[in-house]
């Protein structure tokens, strides 16, 4: 016999089981009830809730710090969201704005606690930056009533207390404060559970922001919140006076193990790149907000020389068709996009996040390795994150517009 | 104004099933618009990147993948996709698996390798007395693998003459594909401890050995064995974009972030698909890759819903709902002594308990365990590891689960599983973590929009395994939609990645045949 087992064993069991498992199937159907069954259950409620696609919300207070103000947010139920979505305190909501022919994305971390979200809603503090087109249009134009669609909550930068040391020393900067607010917050009413010491700078006392509201979070944490004011420009009682350097971090962090948290503008995540280098913590220890836009990448020393300054000519594909525009060698091809009016899938604009992903149908591309998100297999078969995507030639481009 | 294209098939979701599906319609010269609700091709065959690593979502292993060289026979699912020209650079897998029960009594922890003789070599060593009964599995098995080979070769439904040449030639495959693994297991009159190891894959199949066809699991085991589980190098995303790929050049299209809202059925008959923002894709044919309670609450008008289609899914149970936790490690597998790719470490050693303990979130003790850097050395970099681990619920744990709770619950479940291994191995991974995502049913749910967050389809029974399912796909049983079939690891081939696209060629294959016929 050409298979060497045991057929007698065999010998009990016959072929009509199998001859009639058809049949038994469609009995068994048929004797099935004829109702339509359940397709949505608690962990689909629960996605749609913490990760809705859309949240259109309605603006019901504005509070004015001088070069930024905070902006209240409640759930817009005509629009058909009930509740905004909770969250891990830390995480942000990407914003759409419609800014003369520009349609964009930018993302704004949410700054109060989670807590809120389930009775209240949100609150995004925005800060007027150097030549920011999205965050002067809205300083300029959000008031009191004034509508606006948001993403779910996203991003990584929360605290995960199976990877995070039980203390976190957060280093933030300017409106980098915001997502230690809502931790603050979070830590204060229970929601989250670690200690919390916030190394703050600002130029001067008076352009702390959000300097009272952390105050009062201080204050009714019960010891397990702490902030530390690092002025630049001013001597001041009460405030460490000069950078947050190595040493101070050193200071604050006392005795034990300790987790570090980076938020803040540009030129200070140069400068704490170099100081945390002296403190020989392990990688796993150090977590960085993502930076937000790269900007002109012709500094880079991997940048081609010869694509400075150009301008080439951008091909969007979306769904079958095509459009026509262009993009500077210092632009990202989802900034183009944007100021064409085409609204580009985006929410991090830092290369993380990898909702921007898009197909390269053809040119030549500059990527800087920081922010460099995409998957392996998205190099090999040409796929890019055009928030972190420079042309070097002209480029067509397949975009999943929503 | 331009024509709209007309497409002869619409794919409803670019996940394994449906990208096999559109792959073999495109091949075969068919106008294929496939479209997606995420940005991305795969479905479960996914990665994400968080910092220095790019963990694999879902996949395990693939099975029938062998390349028909040195030995090693030549899979049907190997065979399937480089007919696609799928460009995917596969890497097999090193060991069969790793099995660990830590029950006192009646407990084991073993590595077992691939290759037959191997295999029954180490289960003697590891249950004596084991090899008479385990030579007679493989024996079987190996005539079950030429019995499914003669089937696919015929497409799975002979005529009638080959009927009765199937009677002749493969009597005791019919006789063994209606019975339980148990029941089998039984009549060889194996040992208690080597059946439960000999089991261990049950979990990846979502159903226990008394409800699992024999023929199918023991098949399924031997080709493991004798073809190597295989994974895709650069993660299972690297699968999704070579698809995509080939799919276009094949003349097809693909939309992403293209939700299809409405299947529009009329008369027993597709008119077309309706996507979210109001657009109108008219069409004859749909090949829906999303489960038929997803079509069939959602998006097709209830006046149309067959009353077979009702029957059936009330008549089907859905299959398990998954925790994953993906960890990303600051050392290297060695360094912290990672053990093995696949273990399945569990507490009580047979499978029926631990089907029916996985049922609550507080009684689910069992983890599996995917070690991806034992498989690919430099999958995350130099000095770092990354594994995963995994627990397949049945029922509905998360009923009850409010969003307030919903984090800390899921890192409740991580820390079980993390402490737990560590318990087990002596290994420490709680200092070198760099990187933790958990993911949840309600994560699956957000991703694969299958109620509760369903991973595996319809959970296979003896009377709704494989061949029950299949034999009854043809032209007529559960085809009660004019223009609409459902391919996917809810379909006939059962759940995981190789039945999947296995699926998608069968119900692109029967599309073809309805068009032909006019069906």
């Amino acid at each position: 016999m050409k298979y060497n087992y045991d057929k007698k064993l065999l010998k009990s069991l016959g072929v009509g089981a199998f001859l009639g498992q058809v049949k038994l199937r469609e009995k068994k159907i048929a004797e099935a009830p004829d109702t339509m069954p359940q397709s949505v259950f608690n962990a689909n409620v629960l996605a749609k809730k913490l990760h809705p696609g859309a949240q259109y919300a309605v603006i019901t207070a504005v509070a004015d710090h001088g070069d930024a103000k905070s902006f209240t947010l409640a759930p817009d139920a005509e629009k058909g969201t009930e509740q905004l979505a909770y969250f891990r305190a830390g995480q942000y909501v990407s914003v759409a704005l419609d800014i003369g022919e520009a349609k964009l994305n930018k993302p704004y971390t949410i700054r109060s606690c989670p807590k809120l979200a389930l009775n209240g809603g949100y609150i995004l503090t925005i800060k007027r930056s150097a030549g920011g087109f999205a965050s002067d249009y809205i300083l300029d134009n959000w008031q009191v009533g004034t509508k606006v669609k948001l993403s779910g909550p996203l991003g990584e930068f929360y605290h995960q207390e199976l990877r995070d040391a039980k203390h976190v020393v957060a280093l933030a900067g300017g409106s980098g404060i915001t997502p230690f607010c809502s931790m603050a917050a979070a830590i204060a009413d229970g929601t989250e559970d670690f200690r919390l010491t916030i190394l703050y700078g600002s130029r001067t006392k008076d352009a702390i922001l959000l300097g009272e509201e952390l105050s009062a979070i201080e204050a009714a944490a019960g010891g397990k919140v702490k902030v530390v004011h690092v002025l630049s420009d001013e001597e001041a009682e009460g405030c460490e006076k000069g950078f947050i350097t190595a040493e101070l971090v050193q200071k604050y962090a006392g005795e034990g193990d300790y987790s570090v948290y980076v938020c803040g503008p540009k030129p200070m995540y140069a400068f704490l790149k170099q100081e945390l280098g002296k403190l020989g913590l392990k990688s796993r220890r150090i977590r960085w907000e993502v930076g937000g836009e790269y900007g002109d990448p012709s500094k880079d020393a991997a940048y081609p020389a010869d694509a400075a300054g150009k301008t080439f000519a951008l091909t969007v594909i979306i769904r079958g068709e095509e459009f026509k525009t262009t993009c500077r060698a210092d632009q990202t091809l989802l900034d183009a996009c944007e100021r064409a009016g085409i609204r580009a899938p985006s929410h991090c604009r830092s290369g993380e996040c990898g909702w921007c992903h898009s197909r390269l149908v053809s040119g030549e591309i500059y990527v800087p390795a920081e922010g460099d998100g995409r998957r392996i297999a998205d190099k090999k078969f040409g796929w890019v994150h055009p928030c972190r995507t420079y042309p070097l030639g002209d480029v067509t481009l397949e975009v999943p517009v929503l | 104004m331009q024509e709209a294209k007309r497409y002869d098939v619409v794919v409803v979701g670019a996940g394994n099933g449906g990208l096999s599906a559109a792959a073999y319609l495109a091949k075969a010269g068919k106008k294929v618009l496939v479209l997606e609700k995420h940005n991305l091709p795969g479905g479960c065959a996914t990665s994400f990147v968080r910092g220095a690593f790019e963990f694999e979502a879902t996949l395990h292993e693939m099975c029938q993948m062998g390349r028909g060289v040195d030995g090693e026979p030549r899979g049907a699912v190997r065979e399937l996709l480089d007919g696609y020209g799928l460009d995917v650079d596969w890497v097999p897998v090193p060991e069969a698996f790793c099995a660990v029960a830590t029950d006192p009594e009646k407990g084991f922890n073993v590595e077992m390798p691939l290759g037959v003789e191997a295999f029954i070599d180490e289960m003697e060593r590891q249950v004596p007395g084991s090899r008479e009964p385990m030579t007679n599995v493989m024996e079987m098995a190996r005539m079950l693998a030429d019995g499914v080979a003669w089937l696919g070769e015929r497409h799975n439904h002979p005529n009638p003459l080959q009927k009765v040449e199937m009677l002749i030639k493969y009597h005791d495959l019919m006789k063994l594909v209606p019975q339980s693994v148990e029941t089998v297991l039984d009549l060889l009159g194996m040992p208690e401890k080597a059946k439960n190891i000999y089991e261990s894959y049950w979990t990846y199949i979502s159903s226990h050995s008394g409800n699992m066809s024999f023929a199918v699991y023991a098949f399924m085991t031997y080709v493991y064995l004798t073809q190597k589980p295989w994974i895709a190098r650069n993660r299972s995303h690297e699968i999704g974009l070579a698809f995509d790929k080939r799919i276009r050049e094949l003349g097809g299209d693909i939309w992403y972030n293209c939700e299809v809202k409405k299947i529009d059925v009329k008369d027993g008959a597709v008119r077309g698909v309706e996507l979210a923002g109001g657009k109108y894709i008219p069409c004859e044919r749909v090949i829906s890759n999303l489960m038929p309670h997803v079509v069939f609450d959602r998006m097709v008008d209830p006046a149309e819903v067959p009353e077979y289609n009702r029957r059936c899914m009330n008549a089907q149970k859905i299959a398990q709902a998954c925790v994953t936790v993906y960890i990303g490690l600051d050392a290297t597998a060695q360094e912290l002594g990672l053990k093995g790719y696949d273990t399945f470490m569990r507490e009580d050693p047979n499978n029926r308990n631990q089907y029916a303990s996985s049922n609550a979130i507080e009684t689910h003790k069992d983890i599996t365990v995917t070690v991806l850097t034992n498989a690919i050395p430099d999958a995350v970099g130099e000095g770092r590891a990354c594994m995963q681990f995994s627990k397949f619920y049945i029922d509905d744990p998360f009923a009850d689960v409010t969003e307030e709770e919903y984090f800390r619950i899921k890192d409740k479940i991580a820390r079980e599983c993390i402490e737990r291994y560590e318990a087990v191995t002596g290994c420490d991974l709680q200092s070198h973590i760099e990187e933790i995502v958990v993911a949840s049913p309600v994560t699956w749910a957000r991703y694969l929009g299958t109620p509760r967050g369903d991973v595996y389809g319809y959970e296979p029974h003896t009377w709704d395994g494989m061949f029950p399912r299949v034999q009854s796909g043809t032209a007529d049983l559960g085809y009660t939609i004019k223009g609409l079939r459902f391919a996917g690891g809810h379909g006939t081939q059962m759940d995981g990645y190789s039945q999947a696209y296995m699926s998608g060629a069968e119900q692109a294959r029967y599309t073809l045949h309805d068009m032909k016929e006019g069906k």
